[in-house]
């Protein structure tokens, strides 16, 4: 077992007094009755016991004469049936999801036509297919009721050919007189759009004078060039790696990143396990070779500011400031060059207090020992750091190897210059612009100033944001769940994006707008169509084409011919200039500005399940926030941040730009930095969306485009305090074995129980003799009759768990869990099934207290000192099913019981609501309804079922809570039951795979595993019999049926 | 020789009187089972009404050979306007060839021109009649004898007390004061100690099982016949015509409802048939506007028009239920659940309480059939291992968990 001691929050660590006190109550207050009754101020008058009792007897009254009522329900089936609907069986359609810079090739669960749930598609190569939170999410704002139902003109409704009308004639007199139409558009990979881009820029594109120059440099005269009106512009820009691509290779891409076969990583501030350009793809590929079972285990070495996600992962992780990204990048270029005998780049940190220069040589040994299997990384928008990088892989020998260059990453593209598009706007020449899922009004100040100078303003959004508000005309589009459209997310590798669903709403696709308004008046579904015909399908028989089609939109992929490596992308870059170039200035403080996992770059803030998705590093949900070192803020600004201790506000300023916000302390944060989320702050959007404070106007503008660092940062303290909405406080586990860990080393050499240093020796306890005996042999009970029929498991691999969330998100929406809201969270009744709990480690080892002689008390006194650089551990933590389990035996109405399938069993229509369970429950997972969160006021806009249209997302198999009841995980029983179904309809047993919880279906890495434990061949089965499985609080004899898989870090020796 | 012809003059004249009487008979059966699906006598249909067939085609030849098969006769007689025209007026459609023989069609257009009359419509015999159940008036009469009966002890007691009173008078007595009923009443109980008791707990123990019947009713909605926007018989589609129930509740043999049959399931048939002996006609009218039907053009118009059926059986949300289970896996028959449908007319009725306790009380009972089910080998042998000391070899659901909360609530 691991000698490291872990603490989930800095108040468990320090033991707060008013923190202990909390945490020996699983519920800090008492009932909120006042919430309820003082709905119209019921608690300021002065009710008698005489009107107590009038109101029970007048509401028994009325409860026994509404349970007397006949109910009527009216049962309408269709007219005429569609041969593929059967009312209460669910169909699946394959789709793609692309947004945000996020692409994932999905199925889309629908019931009676209505999408209820996404998940992966398994037609799409198993190495990229995956969803993030962000997208399993996103089903829910189909039926955001915040959408436009129809074409606006000023804010009120409008035909759709009047708006066509009006609309096509403004842009011919544009046309007319040479003026200009711009199109913001985000990027995309869908060649349809782009030819649908194409036709709109034959129609409206301008020419400008452009002086052409001759190889000796003299004028030789002018030419015409097109300029499209197709501004791509993406609030988060990947501009430095295409740009730095351009200069070495000659084309601007965003290659293929291998990390499947790196055999040593190394990023410097790339969070590419999470929202680093294609997290899902990069994450599996590091999963797969992050078991220390296999072959070899890969060894990750991560540079960066804050804490992220690959951070957390890494096996060695070094704090740096952002302005020492490129010399940390020029560093390991020398030290890479040194080994190969060459000369390289040099640079000097401006500051290391965590030993990073000595990190970036272990690194660079590590590389070379690996050359031609690693991978370098890097997340900075500086396209001189990315040629430097370029330079340590070429020396590498990664190219065409790890990293392949001719299989693009289309999703992302070239961003084009806010500036100068403000600048033509402001000079009054930029005649029309349209929106098209672009919002800058919201995420670029300069472009928002600008934007009342151009005449005719045109928006494609499907619901209001700040842009569309202030146009002149509101085309909405339809949701990407109503709409067709194509994708090639990798260059060669197309996808389909097939509608689950007609419009809700009077929509009509962005598209077809561009194109009616072009003068092409087909649809778009045929535009695609004919789009594919002349070139995926070019050269093939019309039949041959269809069948293609069909098959390509019934699979949602299209896989194109096999790439070979191109030759002409061949290396020729100069990193010795390019490291010249790169200027770092430092300051007092700087700042890091970043997408969270959960709410990206702020399209889809209105989407309550992510907001109150906790982020997987701080743990805090629904605002974002400055994150700063404990160590900063020691003295100055409240580090435990409980309900009586609210984080202190503070007045930062970026750039000029002054923004006020809470300090959390997050261990892992280099000293003297802060880091800031993009995407909140939204203002012209519903009510769950409307939270924290916009970060984009602190932006620096460089090349035309955004960079997400700064040294121009000052901090003063606004004197105000702030309640965070963080759910990790109030989830302790204290001190007892949660988190399993070991080394690489120590796994490989030595046995599990070994005396001395075995790392997952299994729990033994002396019973009433003193015979030492395991836990399994000391019980209270019978045991149930497990061995039997089914017996339904579930293990997670520590190793693979990135922290993620899809799989939180995932059962939410599965299962119908409330969204409660900041309030709520605040005071701590979350409703998560399934949580992510999050451990920082400390330095202090047994062995290390060991080996500096310490002393015993000096060594557990250091144990518990934070580390201002610690390592993370992930845990997902959901109701453990256990066999004996203690809330069972706490019941007094029988409404939680245990199933002969081994599933703990909450009947919620039994349950009164004593939360006897819950007190009783070792892993805090039983969650209680403190209200009707589907019906009370408080909650509308919040949680996603409160209406007609709303209520649609609700999975029709699992009921709706009630107040005053407990919920909880239930292993996703109803799946489990139709999976059963299917297998006895099919007369066959059970198969590993035909029953699969819906946080299992999520896991983009496959990190949770669910089947039959008494199926020998279930991969459960085999987890479970693994060395590294372990139960979580096992000494307390609960033998649940969830098994934790050690994590192994590899931090001793590369395989 | 002539014994010879005799003979078979004989055979020959019996043959044909045989044949003649027997296809006498057949028109009325050869005219449903060949012609009734397309054509009516007096309306039309897929095709045309068909009294006076005869009279308007001049060739009775033609008319048998058309009949026979329209296409081969329209392709041979191209200058046959009358056979073209009719051909084009009815959509193109083609009838099918039939295999009859002269004698055989002659019998359906004796039976065309000579319809039998019409037979008076069975009054309650075969209609869906089940209209309010006379209602019980016994209850009635008893009350009304009470009131009666009480008035008389009334006139009676106070000509007793008139009597009593004239006979004091008489006699010069005095009259105790009369008591009050209720101080009257105090001291009959306190003269009748036991009996008092004896009554008081009758009536208190009558009035908690009436009031736990009460309220163990309360939710149960077994009986529930709510009127229906269509007059629909079960009686008369799955009773007499011997319909599957799946034909129209397909679905209950795929997932967990067992649904409302779409309308365009009721026109697989009622575009053929448009009539019924008593409400029959105007309630398939009915159908006709949910769908979009026009009797008389033979075609959909568009203008569809949802039926809003009252549902009958209501299990809470907390409840779930599968008929796929049951009606595939466990090879319920549906009347397990929901009575002899067959023999229900309008309105259909809830026939199981559908309570939690009925439900429980099948699952202890009804043993799974789990041979032949590749699914329950494994367990079924581990059951037998587990009660092999209490020697049960055939198992109920509860063996296999069917009783576990979780198996119907989540």
């Amino acid at each position: 077992m691991s000698d490291k001691k872990y603490w989930n929050s800095v108040d468990h660590l320090e033991e707060e007094p008013l923190f202990v006190e909390e945490a020996q109550k699983e519920f800090s207050e008492a009932v909120p009755v006042e919430d309820f009754l003082s709905k119209s101020n019921l608690s300021d008058t002065s009710a008698s016991r005489r009107d107590f009792l009038k109101f029970m007897g007048f509401s028994i009254g009325a409860a026994t004469l509404a349970a007397c009522e006949t109910p009527v329900v009216k049962s309408i089936p269709y007219v005429v049936k569609p041969e593929e609907v059967t009312p209460g069986v669910a169909n699946w359609y394959a789709s793609s999801f692309s947004k945000g810079g996020t692409f994932s090739s999905i199925l889309v669960k629908t019931r009676e036509g209505r999408p209820i749930f996404i998940k992966a598609n398994d037609a799409y190569p198993e190495a990229m297919s995956g969803v993030t939170a962000r997208v399993n999410a996103s089903v829910i704002e189909l039926y955001d009721d915040n959408r436009y139902q129809g074409p606006q003109k000023a804010g009120t409704t409008i035909g759709w050919s009047d708006v066509d009308t009006e609309i096509s004639k403004k842009l011919a007199a544009i046309k007319e007189k040479g003026g200009t139409v711009k199109v913001v558009a985000e990027s995309t990979s869908s060649p349809s759009t782009l030819a649908t881009f194409a036709k709109f820029d034959e129609m409206f594109s301008t020419e400008t004078e452009v002086e052409v120059y001759g190889e000796d440099a003299l004028l030789k005269g002018t030419e015409m060039v097109k300029d499209s009106c197709v501004v791509t512009f993406d609030p988060i820009n990947y501009n430095g790696v295409l740009s730095a691509n351009k200069a070495d290779f000659g084309k601007a891409v965003i290659p293929t990143y291998d990390f499947s076969k790196a055999k040593t990583i190394v990023s410097i501030d790339a969070d590419f396990l999470g929202d680093w350009l294609d997290g899902v793809t990069y994450s599996k590929g590091y999963t797969q070779r992050r078991k220390p079972e296999g072959a070899w285990m890969s060894k990750h070495y991560q540079f960066e500011t804050m804490m992220s996600m690959a951070g957390a992962n890494a096996d060695v992780r070094g704090a740096i400031k952002p302005s020492d990204v490129g010399n940390v990048a020029k560093m390991l270029h020398g030290a890479v060059a040194k080994l190969a005998g060459s000369a390289g780049a040099s640079g000097s940190l401006s500051d290391d207090d965590n030993n990073i220069a000595a990190k970036v040589n272990d690194a660079a040994k590590d590389l070379w020992a690996a050359k031609g299997k690693c991978l370098v990384v890097c997340g900075s928008n500086d396209a001189n750091i990315q040629q430097v990088v370029n330079g340590i892989n070429n020396l590498l020998g990664n190219y065409n190897n790890t990293i392949r260059l001719e299989r693009a990453y289309n999703v992302v593209q070239m961003n084009d210059s806010m500036v100068d598009l403000t600048k033509n706007m402001n000079s009054g020449i930029v005649d029309a612009v349209i929106f098209m899922d672009s919002n800058p009004v919201y995420s670029n100040a300069a472009f928002a100033a600008a934007v009342s100078k151009v005449g005719l303003k045109i928006s494609l959004a499907d619901r209001p944001d700040e842009s569309s508000v202030l146009c002149d005309y509101v085309c909405p589009s339809h949701f990407f769940l109503e709409a067709w459209n194509d994708y090639q997310p990798y260059t060669g590798v197309f996808t389909m994006q097939q509608p689950a669903i007609r419009p809700l709403f009077k929509t009509r696709a962005a598209q077809e707008s561009l194109l009616r308004w072009c003068g092409v008046n087909t649809s778009y579904y045929d535009f695609i169509k004919e789009t594919w015909t002349s070139t995926a399908f070019a050269g093939a028989d019309a039949l041959t084409a269809t069948n293609k089609w069909n098959s390509a939109v019934q699979s949602g992929v299209y896989m194109g011919a096999k790439m070979a490596p191109e030759a002409d992308l061949a290396y020729s870059g100069d990193t010795g200039a390019a490291a010249g170039n790169i200027k770092s200035t430092t300051g007092e403080w700087e700042v890091k500005f970043y997408a969270k996992q959960s709410i990206g770059n702020g399209a889809q803030a209105n989407n309550p399940h992510l907001q109150e998705m906790p982020d997987p590093i701080s743990k805090v949900s629904w605002d974002n926030y400055v994150t700063m070192n404990p160590s900063d803020m020691e003295g100055k600004y409240e580090i435990r941040t409980a309900q009586a201790t609210p984080a202190n506000v503070v007045s930062v300023t970026v750039n000029g730009h002054t923004m006020e916000l809470p300090v959390v302390a997050l261990p892992g944060q280099k000293r003297g930095t802060i880091g800031i989320a993009l995407g909140y702050g939204r203002t012209e959007t519903g009510t769950a969306g409307k939270v924290g404070v916009n970060a984009y106007p602190a932006l620096e503008m460089k090349d035309g485009v955004a960079v997400y660092s700064s040294s121009k940062v000052s901090i003063a303290d606004a004197g105000k305090t702030y309640q965070i909405a963080s759910v990790q406080t109030h989830h302790t586990m204290m001190d007892r074995k949660i988190v399993n860990e070991t080394t690489l080393s120590t796994f490989k050499a030595v046995d599990k129980n070994d005396d001395v240093n075995g790392w997952n020796k299994d729990s033994k306890l002396a019973d009433a003799f003193g015979k030492v005996r395991p836990i399994k042999e000391l019980n209270l009970w019978a045991d149930h009759a497990i061995e039997k029929g089914h017996r339904w498991g579930m293990s997670i691999d520590l190793n693979s768990c990135t922290g993620c969330g899809a799989c939180v998100t995932a059962c939410h929406i599965e299962n119908n869990v409330p969204v409660v809201g900041k309030d709520e969270i605040r005071r701590t009744r979350s409703m998560f099934w399934l949580r992510i709990d999050r451990y920082f480690s400390s330095d202090m080892t047994k062995e290390k207290g060991k080996t500096d002689d310490v002393g015993v008390v000096s060594m557990y006194k250091q144990m518990e000192n934070p580390s201002d650089y610690p390592q993370v551990v992930f845990q997902p933590v959901m109701c453990q099913h256990c066999n004996h389990a203690p809330c069972e035996t706490v019941c007094p109405v029988a409404a939680t019981t245990h199933s002969e399938e081994g599933l703990n069993q909450m009947t919620y229509n039994r349950c009164v609501g004593t939360r006897y369970c819950a007190n009783n429950c070792p892993y805090k997972v039983r969650r209680f309804n403190w209200f009707n969160y589907n019906k009370d006021s408080k909650f509308t806009g919040i949680n996603p079922a409160q209406n007609e249209l709303q209520r649609m997302v609700l999975n029709p198999d699992v009921v709706v809570r009630s107040r005053g009841v407990i919920e909880k995980c239930s292993f996703c029983v109803q799946k489990i039951q139709s999976g059963k179904l299917t297998a006895k309809k099919a007369g066959r047993p059970v198969k590993d795979g035909d029953v699969v919880s819906a946080c299992s279906e999520a896991c983009p890495t496959n990190a949770i595993q669910f089947g039959d434990l008494n199926d020998s061949k279930s991969s459960v089965r085999a987890n479970f019999d693994d060395d590294r499985s372990y139960f979580m609080a096992e000494e307390v004899g609960t033998q649940p049926n969830v098994a934790y898989m050690t994590k192994v870090r590899n931090t001793e020796n590369l395989a | 020789m002539f014994r010879v012809v005799t003979y078979s003059l004989s055979v020959v004249l019996f043959t044909f009187l045989l044949s003649n009487s027997a296809l006498a008979q057949d028109g009325e059966k050869l005219f449903k089972a060949n012609c009734a699906s397309c054509h009516k006598l007096n309306k039309k249909l897929i095709g045309p009404a068909l009294t006076g067939v005869q009279d308007r085609w001049e060739d009775q030849e033609a008319l048998y050979a058309w009949i026979k098969n329209s296409q081969d006769y329209l392709k041979k007689n191209p200058d046959d306007s009358y056979a073209q025209e009719l051909f084009v007026e009815y959509n193109k459609s083609v009838m099918t060839a039939q295999a009859l023989s002269d004698a055989e069609v002659g019998a359906i257009l004796d039976y065309i021109a000579n319809p039998p009359e019409d037979k008076a419509a069975p009054a309650v015999a075969e209609g869906p009649v089940a209209r309010a159940p006379a209602e019980n008036y016994s209850t009635y009469w008893m009350l009304g004898l009470v009131v009666v009966l009480l008035i008389v002890v009334k006139v009676l007691s106070g000509v007793k007390g008139s009597l009593q009173s004239v006979k004091a008078k008489l006699n010069d007595e005095v009259l105790p004061e009369p008591k009050g009923p209720i101080e009257g009443l105090f001291e009959w109980m306190a003269n009748n100690k036991r009996l008092t008791v004896a009554i008081v707990l009758v009536v208190l123990a009558t009035l908690s099982v009436q009031g736990w019947f009460v309220v163990k009713s309360i939710g149960v909605y077994k009986g529930y016949a709510p009127e229906q926007p269509i007059k629909f018989s079960h009686k008369i589609h799955a009773g007499t015509n011997s319909i599957e129930c799946g034909y129209c509740h397909h679905s209950a043999y795929k997932g967990k409802n067992a649904g409302i049959p779409s309308v365009n399931v009721c026109m697989n048939c009622h575009k053929g048939i448009s009539e019924g002996k008593v409400d029959g006609t105007t309630e398939i009218a009915k159908i006709y506007e949910a769908a979009g039907w026009d009797a008389e053009q033979q075609a959909y118009t568009g203008v569809e028009k949802p039926i809003k059926w009252i549902r009958i059986h209501n299990l809470p949300d907390f409840a779930y239920f599968n008929h796929s289970q049951h009606v595939v896996v466990g090879k319920q028959k549906c009347q397990t659940c929901h009575g002899e449908v067959e023999e229900f007319g309008y309105p259909m009725k809830q026939h199981s309480d559908l309570t939690m306790g009925w439900c429980i009380d099948c699952h202890r009972e009804t043993k799974v059939s789990m041979e032949g089910n590749e699914y329950y080998t494994k367990i079924h042998k581990e059951l037998l291992e587990r009660y092999k000391d209490e020697k049960i070899e055939a198992f109920t659901v509860e063996h296999i968990g069917g009783l576990e909360c979780a198996k119907c609530h989540y």
